[in-house]
């Protein structure tokens, strides 16, 4: 069997890639993706740990993905919502609120 | 927050974190045609999932290591030497880095003064509040079980605690110093008030039962206080509309009422004698001098004393300030100087100052039962302490 180190390395490079994509776009849309690619490593984490520990992980995976599933349909609520008042999903333009 | 304050264990905490923060985050949007509402609900929901999901790989870290996922557990697991899984102290540090951000601890917190801000007011008042108090009933809850009985291995993370707590206390009030929106005024007022809890939890130690009871203790004082801050806020929003520092200008003969509760809370909460404010604090700073961190003391003692001045900023605007007059003609130096007096020159006169309409029922009745509470605990706190210590005795580990 593949030892749990690969799996959880696996986990971190794609939290790392999901933590840059949320850092380094400008899109509202893919800022979003970008989270839900994050909660997806912790899936494979929790879903893996639980295969070696034979623990509980797998139902606290199956509520990680309903939470993000609402997550998301609030998000893109408010990212149309946004959309509708100014025609641009552009993060960078929202710069109303400073110091 | 019910749920989040009951959890023994951490996947019922990040359920209950997350159904608090998804109710916050459409509240914080709600002003549909605000441009400012929209701007703080788009940067509260990529800052908040962000952070939600950074504590749940915490979460699936700490699950890996240990196999569970119960405080006790985790206590069990920290407080027997043969644990050394680099694997679980990043998941405790990611832990901790996704509780900062709701508590908007400090390297954490540029989230806050915006949805403060953008926010309509009685959500900001709810964001303030009921999350504050909801996410450090976690935090005490876990830190006290988890992590606070494995003796040695907590003295470390006290360390880092402490350090968080003087950032954000520091960061806090240093920056609020700036401030000319109230809500945003607010918002880094109450960064302040997180530095000064991370304070007293960071002591959690041998001597549970003090720390833990003067945390319990300033978040109490801390939600009433800011309840009857928020709620002259409120009416004075309600009756003008705005919500900046300048326009409070002459508040005191406009609507006295809500003045005198406003100068009331912003005392308490810069921690004068006779408000609640100073109890609390007193605990609060005593319970950490008395775990060893005199220099975390210090810090918080400073940082409350460089709190009074913009929380006095505000008072003089409501007190000293004379009421601008509807046609807007600026007074002349001498009727500044003056203050409050009519008499001094013949233009004031002839323009009556412009009466505010009496807040609302049910905001007066906030008000002052508020004031009545605040004033009341500042001077006989003893059977709210009594009640507290029965409660953290039934929740919490002594010793």
């Amino acid at each position: 069997m593949v030892p749990l180190l690969y799996y959880q390395l696996l986990s971190a490079a794609l939290f790392g890639i999901g933590l840059y994509g949320v850092l380094a776009r400008r899109s509202a849309v893919l800022i979003v993706l970008s989270i839900e690619l994050m909660l997806n490593a912790v899936n494979i984490n929790l879903i893996a740990a639980a295969s070696y520990l034979n623990g509980i992980g797998r139902v606290i995976a199956i509520f990680v993905i309903t939470v993000a599933a609402a997550e998301v349909g609030l998000a893109f609520a408010i990212i149309l919502r946004m959309y509708r008042n100014r025609g641009t999903v552009n993060v960078d333009e929202i710069n109303l609120l400073k110091w | 927050m019910n749920l989040m304050a009951m959890s023994r264990e951490l996947l019922t905490a990040y359920i209950a974190l997350e159904l608090l923060s998804f109710s916050l985050y459409v509240l914080v949007a709600y002003g549909l045609r605000e441009a400012r509402s929209n701007e703080a609900g788009i940067k509260y929901i990529i800052i908040g999932a962000l952070s939600s999901a950074v504590m749940l790989y915490g979460l699936s870290n700490i699950y890996a290591a240990l196999g569970t996922t119960y405080f006790s557990g985790i206590a069990a697991a920290l407080s027997s030497p043969a644990t050394d899984n680099p694997v679980l102290w990043v998941g405790l540090a990611l832990l901790i880095v996704g509780l900062g951000f709701k508590l908007s601890a400090v390297p954490f917190h540029m989230w806050a003064p915006d949805a403060y801000e953008g926010a309509p007011l009685p959500v900001t008042a709810y964001l303030a509040i009921g999350s504050k108090a909801a996410a450090f009933a976690l935090t005490l809850r876990l830190l006290a079980e988890a992590v606070a009985p494995a003796g040695d291995r907590w003295a470390d993370w006290q360390l880092v605690i402490a350090v968080l707590s003087a950032v954000t206390m520091l960061v806090g009030n240093l920056v609020a110093l700036a401030q000319s929106n109230l809500k945003r005024l607010m918002a880094y007022s109450s960064i302040g008030h997180v530095g000064y809890t991370l304070a007293g939890i960071a002591v959690l130690g041998d001597d549970f039962a003090l720390a833990a009871k003067a945390v319990i203790f300033y978040l109490v004082v801390y939600a009433i206080t800011n309840l009857i801050v928020f709620a002259g806020l409120a009416s004075y929003y309600n009756s003008t509309g705005k919500d900046n520092i300048a326009d409070l200008a002459g508040l005191a003969d406009r609507q006295p009422f809500t003045a005198a509760v406003l100068a009331i809370g912003l005392f308490s909460l810069a921690g004068l004698p006779i408000f609640a404010g100073f109890t609390a604090k007193f605990y609060l700073f005593a319970a950490v001098a008395d775990g060893g961190f005199l220099w975390l003391a210090g810090v918080a003692i400073f940082s409350s004393l460089v709190s009074l001045y913009y929380y006095l900023q505000v008072l003089r605007q409501i007190y000293i300030e004379p009421a601008a007059p509807e046609s807007g003609t600026e007074g002349d130096a001498a009727a500044e100087h003056g203050g409050g007096h009519h008499d001094a020159e013949p233009e004031q006169d002839s323009l009556p100052v412009p009466m505010l309409p009496r807040p609302s029922i049910t905001l007066s009745a906030t008000m002052g039962v508020g004031v009545l509470a605040v004033i009341w605990l500042g001077i006989y706190p003893a059977p709210l302490l009594a009640v507290i210590e029965f409660a953290s005795s039934a929740i919490l580990p002594m010793g």
